[in-house]
Formats: C-alpha cells, sequence, structure tokens
C-alpha cells in the first residue's frame, strides 16, 4: 500500500490530508516539517499538502538501507553465532578543499541526510561516521571533515595522514576553488599513503547555471590523475551517496585484522603511522 | 503609594502591525542560499530607529515577527492625533506656528539622517499639551521605500503631486515630499477643516493632481474649495508666503526643513528650542526602553494585546494551506487579502500591571546611592531588593529585580569611566541583559574616543582576506535576526575588514567571525563600540591567538588544558590519554573562538559575563566545566565514539557550566594556568614563577608544575587538603623539609611501578590521600634524573 502511494506520489503532486491523514504521518516520520502540517489537519478540514521531498528518499535507497544498517548493527551484526555477519570494513576518509564549497554540507547530507542552508564554517575539523552496505560488506566510513581556510592548512596533515581515502571538494561556481582542489590532490600525491584513493567531488551542481568550471575539464583532470570524479548536490542530495559508495568499491577490502576499534582509530591519526604502513587492512 | 515617576504621560507605548513581502517558496539568491526573508531585512533596518531621540518623535522600542512575515512595530504613543482636533478644537495661529516648527525639527532630524517620512498626516502626529510627537515616520525607512511591502506607503491627501506622477512604487526618497506634507497640515489647521474629507479616494487623487494645473495659489484655491477664503484672506502674510512656498509644485524648489526653520515667523522658538537641546542630554533615571523592558518582564505581551484588539487573528493553519503546490515549489491559491496587509489602527498597551507590580517600589529606589560616606545619609538608601539565591534566569525575569538593577547600573554607566571599580564589582553578582552591552564595554575600559578611532580605519578596500570574510558571515549565527539581516552583514563585515587593517600583525582566522558576533549583537547600533569592545577583548583574553603562525600559541593553551584535566579530574584525564582522544581534536574552536564558535548567542552573553570578570585562563575552566558535564559518557567510551560527541556537541547546561568554572577557576593555583604566551599586560609576574618550560617539555607532561608561591599559599590556607611527597634522598630531606612533607626518595622507586602499595613505607598515607592535592617537590638534582629517565 505505502509503495503503491509513493509511486503513484511521484507524478502527481497533491494529496489530501482528509484521506490520508494517518497515512501521511506514517510516511513523513523523517521529515518533521511534513509530520507537523498533516498534524495540522485536524478532524474535518480539507486542506492540500505536498511531499515534495517524497520522491528525493526514494531514489536515496541508500541512505534508508544506511538507516537500517545502522540500527540492526547493534543488535544483529553482533551475535556471537556470526549468523548475519558480513565482512565489516573500517575506513578512514578525509575531507579536503576551499572553504565554503560545501564539505560540511556534502558530510551532513551522508551521514543524516540533512541540508542546512547555513552551515556553520567549520575550524579545526569535525569527526563524523556512517556506514553503508556494500554487497556482502558492510563498510564504515570515519570521516574527518575539515576546516577550509588556508590558514589552517597546517592542520591539515594530522587528519589526512592515515586515511584510505579523501574527497577533494571544489564548488563549480567558483574557477578558483578548482584550482585549490588541484594543489590539495598534488599535495595528497605526494604526502598521503600511496594507495589512497581520492575523489573529486564538483560540488553545487544545483548551480549550474552558474557554473565557472566546465564539467569536461574537471573529468579530463581526474582521468589523467587517476581521480574518481562526480558532480555532486549536498542542496539536492544528486550523487551524494554515490560518490561515497564508488569510493567504497574502490578501496581494498582484503581479510585482515587491525586492531580493536577506537583507541586504534586514535592511535593512528595521531602518529599516523599505522594507516601509512598497512593502508586499507583495517576489515575485521 | 504609586510613584509618579513611572506614570509620566509620555512614559505610554502602542504598537502598529503590517505583513512584509512574502518570498516565492524556494526562491534563491544568486549565492544559492534562500533569500533573506524581508521581515528579517526590516528587522534589521529598524534597529537604526531605535537609536533617534527628539522631543518630536515617537521613540521606537521595538520590532517583533510573528508568523508569515508578520512584522509588529513598537513606539512610543501619548498624545492625541491632531485630526480628533480638526474641526471641534480651532488652534491659534501661534498654536499653529508652533505646532509647524515642532513638526519641522522632527522632520528635520529625520532628513539629517536620510529618512523619510513619506507617511505624514494630521493621523499621526500626536499633540500632548503644547508640544506635539510625530509617530510611525519610520514605515517608508524600515520597508526599504516600500521595497518590502506589497502595499504603498503613502497618505492619500497628504502626498505630493510627483508621488503619484513617479509612481508610488517607484520613487526615489525624496524629503521634499515632507516639506509639502506640512503645507497640507498647515491649511487643515488654519482652516480648521479635514480637507475633501467627503471624496471618494480616486476623487481625492484627482484634486491633488489638478493643483499641478494651478497657476494661481494652491493655499488660496484650496481655501476656495472648502469656501474658506474668509480665513484664507485674515492668514497673515509672511505665513501665507511660506506655506506657498512650501506648496511649491516642483520639488525642487521647495524650501528644506532646515531652511524654513530659520524663517523668522519662528523666531520666537528658536530660543527656546536651544535650550530644549540641552536638556536632552541630561541623566535620565529611567528611559522608556526600560519601562517598556520592564512590562515585559512584568508579563506584558504585545502580541497577545493585538489578538485582543483583533488586529491579529489567527485562523485554523488549515485554511492557510495553499490550493495546489507544483512541485517545482509554485504555490497557487491563498494569496493573502491585501487588505489585511496593512492594518492602520495603533494598539495602546495597558501598563496597569506594570504598575500595580511596582506599587510597592519606594521614591528613594530611583535614586539609589552609589557612593555612602556618613551614617545620616546611608539612612535613607533604598531596601535592597533580596534576590540572592535565586538562579540567574529568575533573576533576569523578575520585574522588581531588573527594575533595582538598571536604575542602579544606568547611574553607575553615567558616572563611567570614575566608577569602574562599583561596577566592575556589581556585575560580579549578574548584568542586567538590558544593560549588558554598555556594562560590557565598560568592563573592557572603552575609552570615549572609540567613535572616531573606529571612523579613521579603512573598512572598504579590498584585500585578500575579503572572500574569506564574505563566504563565513553568512553561516555565522545565522539563526538570530539581527545578524542574519542584512544591516547585520554589512555590519559585520565592515567591522571584520576594520580589525583585520588596524592588526597588520594578526591575520583573520575563521572564527573570528563568531568571536566578533556576540559584541556586534550587543551594539547593533554601535558598530564603533563592536568593534572597540572585539579590539579589547582580543588582548586581553585571545592573546597572539590571531597571529599568522599561532600554533605555539594555541598548542600551550591545549597543553595546559590536558594539565588543568589531570589536576581536577585525574581519573577523566587517564581515561582520554589511553584513549588518544587529545584536545587538539575537538578543542581548537573552543579556544579559539572562547565559545563563541560553540555555543548560540543566548548562552555565550552568560559565559563571557564571567569572562569579563576574570582573565585569559577562565576558557580553560569552562573547557573543564563542558567535560565534567559529560563525564560519565565520555568514561564508558572509546575514542570514536568520543569524537562524535564533540563533534554533534550535545545540550550543555550553561548555568551549570558557568557555575563549575568559576568553582575551579577559584581553586586552582594561578601557576597551573599560567602561560608563556599570556599578555604581560594583564599578569602580575613573581619571582617563583615557573618560566623557562619549553613547549615539547609542556606536551609531555601530564600534570602541571605549580610554583613555589602557590605551595606556600595553599599549605597556609588549606593544609588538610595538600600532601607534599618530598623526592629527594633521605639525607637532604633529614636536614630540612617542608613541615608535614613525606619523603619518597626518588631512587627507591623503580618508573615503571604502578602500584601504590610497592613504594614503600608511605604507601598507607598515599592511598589515603586520594581526594588531596599531591605536590612533589624536589631539587634540581631530581630533576636532572627525571630528564635522564
Ligand atoms: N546551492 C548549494 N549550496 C550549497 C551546496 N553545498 C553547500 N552549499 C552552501 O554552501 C555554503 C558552505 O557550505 P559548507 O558545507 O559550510 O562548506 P565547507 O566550508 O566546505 O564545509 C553553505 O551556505 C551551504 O548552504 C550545494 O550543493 N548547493
Ligand atoms: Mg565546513
Amino acid at each position: 500500500m505505502l509503495a503503491a502511494v509513493l509511486t503513484s506520489f511521484r507524478q502527481s503532486v497533491i494529496f489530501v490530508c482528509y484521506h490520508f491523514r494517518l497515512l501521511c504521518i506514517k510516511l513523513v516520520l523523517h521529515r518533521k516539517t511534513i509530520y507537523e502540517k498533516a498534524f495540522l489537519c485536524g478532524r474535518k478540514a480539507i486542506g492540500t499538502l505536498v511531499i515534495r521531498d517524497l520522491t528525493r528518499k526514494i531514489t536515496s535507497k541508500l541512505f534508508l538501507v544506511n538507516k537500517i544498517m545502522a540500527t540492526n548493527r547493534t543488535g544483529a551484526a553482533q551475535r556471537p553465532n556470526g549468523a548475519t555477519q558480513g565482512k565489516i570494513c573500517q575506513f578512514k576518509l578525509v575531507l579536503l578543499g576551499e572553504s565554503a564549497v560545501g564539505k560540511s554540507s556534502l558530510v551532513l547530507r551522508f551521514v543524516k541526510g540533512q541540508f542546512h542552508e547555513y552551515q556553520e564554517s567549520t575550524i579545526g575539523a569535525a569527526f563524523l561516521t556512517q556506514t553503508i552496505c556494500l554487497d556482502d560488506t558492510t563498510v564504515k566510513f570515519e570521516i574527518w571533515d575539515t576546516a577550509g581556510q588556508e590558514r589552517y592548512h597546517s592542520l591539515a596533515p594530522m587528519y589526512y595522514r592515515g586515511a584510505q581515502a579523501a574527497i577533494v571538494v571544489y564548488d563549480i561556481t567558483n574557477q578558483d576553488t578548482f584550482g585549490r582542489a588541484k594543489t590539495w590532490v598534488k599535495e595528497l600525491q605526494r604526502q598521503a599513503s600511496p594507495t589512497i584513493v581520492i575523489a573529486l567531488a564538483g560540488n553545487k551542481q544545483d548551480l549550474a547555471n552558474k557554473r565557472m568550471v566546465e564539467y569536461e575539464e574537471a573529468q579530463t583532470y581526474a582521468d589523467e590523475n587517476g581521480l574518481l570524479f562526480m558532480e555532486t548536490s549536498a542542496k539536492t542530495a544528486m550523487n551524494v551517496n554515490d560518490i561515497f559508495l564508488a569510493i567504497a568499491k574502490k578501496l581494498p577490502k582484503n581479510e585482515q585484522t587491525s586492531g580493536q576499534g577506537g583507541s586504534a582509530q586514535g592511535r593512528r591519526l595521531a602518529e599516523g603511522d599505522a594507516g601509512a604502513k598497512a593502508p586499507g587492512n583495517c576489515c575485521k | 503609594m504609586m510613584v509618579p515617576l513611572l506614570k509620566h504621560p509620555e512614559m505610554n507605548f502602542g504598537a502598529i502591525t503590517f505583513f512584509a513581502r512574502q518570498h516565492k517558496e524556494d526562491m534563491c539568491g544568486s549565492n544559492g542560499l534562500p533569500l533573506t526573508p524581508n521581515s528579517i531585512i526590516i528587522y534589521g533596518r529598524a534597529q537604526k530607529l531605535k537609536t533617534i531621540k527628539s522631543p518630536y518623535l515617537c521613540q521606537y522600542l521595538d520590532i517583533i515577527r510573528g508568523k508569515h512575515e508578520r512584522t509588529i512595530v513598537v513606539c512610543q504613543y501619548c498624545g492625541v492625533p491632531l485630526s480628533n482636533y480638526l474641526e471641534k478644537k480651532k488652534f491659534t495661529l501661534d498654536g499653529i506656528k508652533r505646532i509647524a516648527y515642532q513638526i519641522l525639527h522632527g522632520l528635520k532630524l529625520l532628513h539629517e539622517r536620510n529618512i523619510v517620512h513619506r507617511n505624514l498626516s494630521c493621523e499621526n502626529i500626536l499633540l500632548q499639551g503644547e508640544n506635539i510627537k510625530m509617530f510611525n515616520y519610520g514605515l517608508y525607512y524600515l520597508t526599504d521605500n516600500a521595497k518590502l511591502v506589497s502595499f504603498p506607503v503613502v497618505q492619500l491627501l497628504y502626498a505630493a503631486p510627483e508621488i503619484y506622477l513617479d509612481g508610488i512604487h517607484n520613487s526615489l526618497p525624496n524629503p521634499a515630499v515632507d516639506v509639502w506634507a506640512v503645507g497640507i497640515i498647515l491649511i487643515e489647521l488654519i482652516l480648521d477643516k479635514s480637507l475633501w474629507s467627503s471624496l471618494k479616494v480616486g476623487q481625492r487623487i484627482r484634486k491633488i493632481l489638478s493643483l499641478l494645473q494651478s497657476n494661481s495659489s494652491v493655499f488660496e484655491r484650496i481655501a476656495r474649495e472648502h469656501n474658506a477664503y474668509e480665513e484664507y484672506l485674515n492668514v497673515p502674510e509672511d505665513l501665507k508666503e511660506m506655506i506657498e512656498s512650501v506648496l511649491n509644485i516642483d520639488p525642487t524648489k521647495r524650501p528644506t526643513c532646515e531652511e524654513l526653520l530659520r524663517n523668522k515667523i519662528f523666531s520666537q522658538f528658536q530660543t527656546e528650542q536651544d535650550s530644549g537641546d540641552k536638556e536632552l542630554k541630561n541623566f535620565e533615571i529611567f528611559t522608556i526602553h526600560e519601562l517598556y523592558h520592564w512590562w515585559q518582564l512584568a508579563g506584558g505581551d504585545v502580541l497577545q494585546e493585538l489578538k485582543k484588539q483583533g488586529l491579529i487573528r489567527s485562523s485554523p493553519p488549515i485554511l492557510s494551506l495553499p490550493h495546489l503546490v507544483l512541485i517545482e515549489g509554485n504555490i497557487l491559491g491563498q494569496e493573502r487579502n491585501p487588505a489585511t496587509l496593512y492594518d492602520p489602527r495603533v494598539v495602546q498597551m495597558p501598563l496597569d500591571t506594570l504598575y500595580q507590580r511596582f506599587e510597592n517600589i519606594p521614591l528613594s529606589s530611583f535614586y539609589p546611592l552609589i557612593r555612602i560616606k556618613s551614617d545620616i545619609i546611608s539612612q535613607f538608601e533604598p531596601q535592597p531588593y533580596d534576590a540572592t539565591g535565586l538562579p540567574l534566569i529568575i533573576k533576569e525575569r523578575d520585574p522588581e529585580y531588573q527594575f533595582h538593577r538598571i536604575i542602579l547600573f544606568r547611574r553607575l554607566l553615567h558616572g563611567y569611566p570614575f566608577t569602574k571599580d562599583l561596577i566592575r564589582k556589581e556585575a560580579e553578582k549578574d548584568i542586567p541583559p538590558l544593560l549588558r552591552g554598555e556594562i560590557w564595554a565598560a568592563l573592557l575600559d572603552i575609552k570615549c574616543d572609540y567613535k572616531s578611532r573606529y571612523m579613521k580605519l579603512d573598512k572598504y578596500s579590498i584585500t585578500p582576506t575579503d572572500r574569506q570574510i564574505e563566504v563565513d558571515i553568512p553561516r555565522c549565527h545565522q539563526y538570530n535576526e539581527l545578524l542574519s539581516s542584512t544591516e547585520g552583514h554589512k555590519k559585520l563585515k565592515r567591522i571584520l575588514k576594520a580589525w583585520v587593517f588596524q592588526n597588520s600583525k594578526y591575520v583573520y582566522w575563521q572564527g573570528l567571525d563568531s568571536l566578533t558576533a556576540p559584541f556586534l549583537y550587543l551594539n547593533f547600533n554601535d558598530e564603533a563600540k563592536a568593534f572597540a569592545c572585539l579590539s579589547a577583548f582580543i588582548p586581553k583574553f585571545l592573546y597572539k591567538f590571531f597571529l599568522k603562525d599561532n600554533s605555539p600559541v594555541i598548542e600551550e593553551y591545549l597543553a595546559k588544558f590536558s594539565q588543568l584535566i589531570a589536576f581536577h579530574d585525574p581519573t577523566l584525564a587517564n581515561h582520554l590519554y589511553e584513549i588518544n582522544f587529545y584536545p587538539q581534536l575537538f578543542a581548537i574552536p573552543w579556544f579559539l573562538t572562547l565559545f563563541s564558535h560553540v555555543f548560540p548567542l543566548y548562552k555565550i552573553l552568560h559565559l563571557w559575563d564571567k569572562v569579563l570578570l576574570a582573565n585569559s585562563s577562565f576558557s580553560l575552566h569552562i573547557g573543564l566545566s563542558v567535560l565534567t558535564q559529560l563525564r560519565d559518557r565520555l568514561l564508558s567510551s572509546g575514542f570514536n565514539e568520543c569524537i562524535l560527541l564533540f563533534s554533534d556537541l550535545p545540550e550543555v547546561d550553561i548555568e551549570k557550566s558557568v557555575v563549575l568554572s568559576t568553582e575551579t577557576f577559584k581553586a586552582t593555583p594561578t601557576s597551573i594556568t599560567a602561560r608563556e604566551h599570556d599578555n604581560d599586560e594583564y599578569r602580575t609576574k613573581d619571582e617563583y614563577d615557573i618560566t623557562g618550560v619549553t613547549l615539547s617539555d609542556l606536551k609531555r607532561e601530564r600534570y602541571p608544575r605549580v610554583s613555589a608561591r602557590d605551595v606556600i599559599d595553599m599549605i597556609r590556607t588549606n593544609p588538610r587538603k595538600i600532601l607534599v611527597i618530598d623526592i629527594r634522598n633521605m639525607v637532604q630531606f633529614n636536614r630540612c623539609c617542608i613541615i608535614n612533607s613525606i619523603n619518597i626518595p626518588f631512587s627507591s622507586v623503580s618508573f615503571t611501578e604502578n602500584k601504590i602499595e610497592n613504594v614503600g613505607s608511605n604507601s598507607a598515607i598515599l592511598e589515603h590521600s586520594k581526594d588531596k592535592v599531591v605536590v612533589v617537590v624536589g631539587d634540581e638534582e631530581t630533576d636532572l634524573e627525571l630528564v635522564f629517565n
């Protein structure tokens, strides 16, 4: 029933709350605003309501899977008999790029499915995690979102040291940020672990009418340097999950065990050696 | 007994309401961000109006944003509209001249500030006794020449013909239109008639436009049309002449207000006026702003009053849902009825509850004594209002308490800088929110020349930092109406650029924007003061933090933070150390911005109230208090959970933090948080200070060093709380030692030993001293041995 309604609404955008009052509330559990509107519908009033984000929710299946995975992990995955156990891999991923290109927004979209227009600037760095499911492997990203301002550059090595993956972000409406992205790529190629998987993200694709960096230009550059490349939009969620998924696919997932969880991560970050010596060998 | 001061006839206010123009759903600006709602732009613009003070202008008090772009303007309102007198009470010529003079005086002040009234009419000129006050003169200005609203800002009858000719919506603000309106008002008063009152709207406009073609005098023509040629003839020539000049069809030929004020027909008022100006500058015990504040605290609610009077009607939300919404976001149906966009009614706010609440305040409380020398005088000191022990939040909302605090602080601030010490002393109790901006400025020692200093700084030249500032401002505390308004953005940018310009030694680090935000918020109408506060704040509390290479400074600060945690909470410190959870990973934004990037504004204000009274180490204590509040979760978490906790900082109880950090601040020996990089200007040095510890040593040491002076102090003041362990060899110890210290010679314990039982005969004492401060003392020799190990 639910699915049927959803598909039909992909085309027709009007939603009469009166008839679907209960259903409405069910649908919008993850979208607070619509939830509230639906709630206001009261007894006899008839109004109209749109579930605009709904289509988006359906297309980002990955997102839903993540959430389900996240809730299951604590329960099912840790069962001693190992009934549901696939491989679980942890990867450290770092986001780099000029400030205000949308690094924090990409992470927020990927991890929480949200977008804040007035996303606060990042000082120092922020850390978040997200788990995605890839065939039989569960990939856990430990994401370091860094500050963009040139001055914070000196901190950056602390974060990319030992990272198995990096997303270098630029803003397609600003040529300078693309230049800065190239510098980051160079720095990573020289300083980071040699096996690091680098992805280039041309963000703010929703503003394509103000584009200053051509798609082909960036694609060519990415090809020359062996980078993954996508144009993304944290605002519309376009390609956000996909770029992380593409990275997850490209990362080596061989069966080797590394130290236990948290403290190992910490040490690696601080001393910056473990990751460099054994890149990608963090599956357990 | 009711205090007459509160019931002064001028101490009254009312509110009007209108809707700002609504943006179409999902519209974006050129930067991809959603457009700033017009009501917020209005909110920002209106702040300037609050600063206007004149005996002939009602004071603006507040702007409130309601739902769906509703905007409510709260403003002084006292007296009776002139329109109520028309055709009822004829004014004498002298009376009319006085009114004209006062109107022109008020207008001149507005025009000097580039504000055009454009809304002048007999209805919004309020008469009280002999004096008038203009009301609602800011509507045209605050709606950015009516661009931000969908209704015209115009008074049909009083509008100069060019307003109709240019089109009501696209004319530039021109002060000459106000001059025209004065002419019409004078004619109404002289003829004692509402002009063309029986005509319909269209006909009235036609009448005004027809004046364009008249070759004879406008005044005469109007008089004839109203069967008042007789009266016209009786008007003295000089007055007639003036009115004629004012009603010139060509706006460029109309005299300005300033020229008119110099007209000799006003000679009798011209001197009177000068003395009036001086009076304004006198000390006021309280202002209408404060009255409004108290009224609100006593339960006054503008929104509620408007609802009661039917100006705001709430319909079921379902009725305001659109009929149809397209997937691109276009909304169809349910447009607002244009007639409801602007409501000309003014609702006066009842003050009875406030009067009742303040009934028992004696007159003497309005005149608190601030420095008392003799017993006889001190008899008259008003009873202190007892609020000790109440939580800060309650105190801030208690009208009586805020009454006493504000009256007192106003007085002290009036005496600044001579009352500096008293201000500080009172601020230690608490700071009344209404006067926080001024009090902070006093605590920061702002000098009176701050305005001219700010004026001299370059805020406009293009610099390489501009892009960074520009991308940071729209992300800085944008939930706040002031800071998200267009005015707010402009001001913040100017302040930041001025700071960068002035401090060539320093650079703009991301975060400086957040640091500036509280000062701008508190001094929104005094940009220069906001800047002065920032400039005084940084050297005192964040000295060298904004150096281009600030890493030694920050590293030292973070190392001190680790040691402070270890000093107060060794268990937590050990846990964090074991999971490699360093302050570098989470605390940089805390300290670089003194938490202004971490907490919302209302929390920052309370924190900084205390910071300003402390020194640059207070930030460390706030950090500690945050950790303390999260202690249980931190102790039970590994690295990832901990870092996640800080990336998405959970709700921190700020009052608790304030209490905790003040406690630890007082209980921590100063040498523990003393830093090499601190500003020498703000610290007292003595020969026992610890010096010469390198940064790498500092970072290696998990427990803080403490100076000999602090140890002695601790032994003197609280000997039970301290355990001194002497690690010199026994011979030296027996020769001389600190009283009650115990001796565990350094060589007797192996470095890897981690069980207390194994340290020898003194282990039992150690075991029982877990709640004490343990101080290890040695001499140069033991120091050396430490290094070699
Ligand atoms: N239109 C649009 N704006 C975006 C997008 N991603 C981020 N932004 C905006 O760009 C600004 C900077 O984003 P932020 O994530 O803070 O950038 P960061 O400094 O790289 O972390 C914010 O105001 C975001 O709302 C996007 O995909 N489209
Ligand atoms: Mg960011």
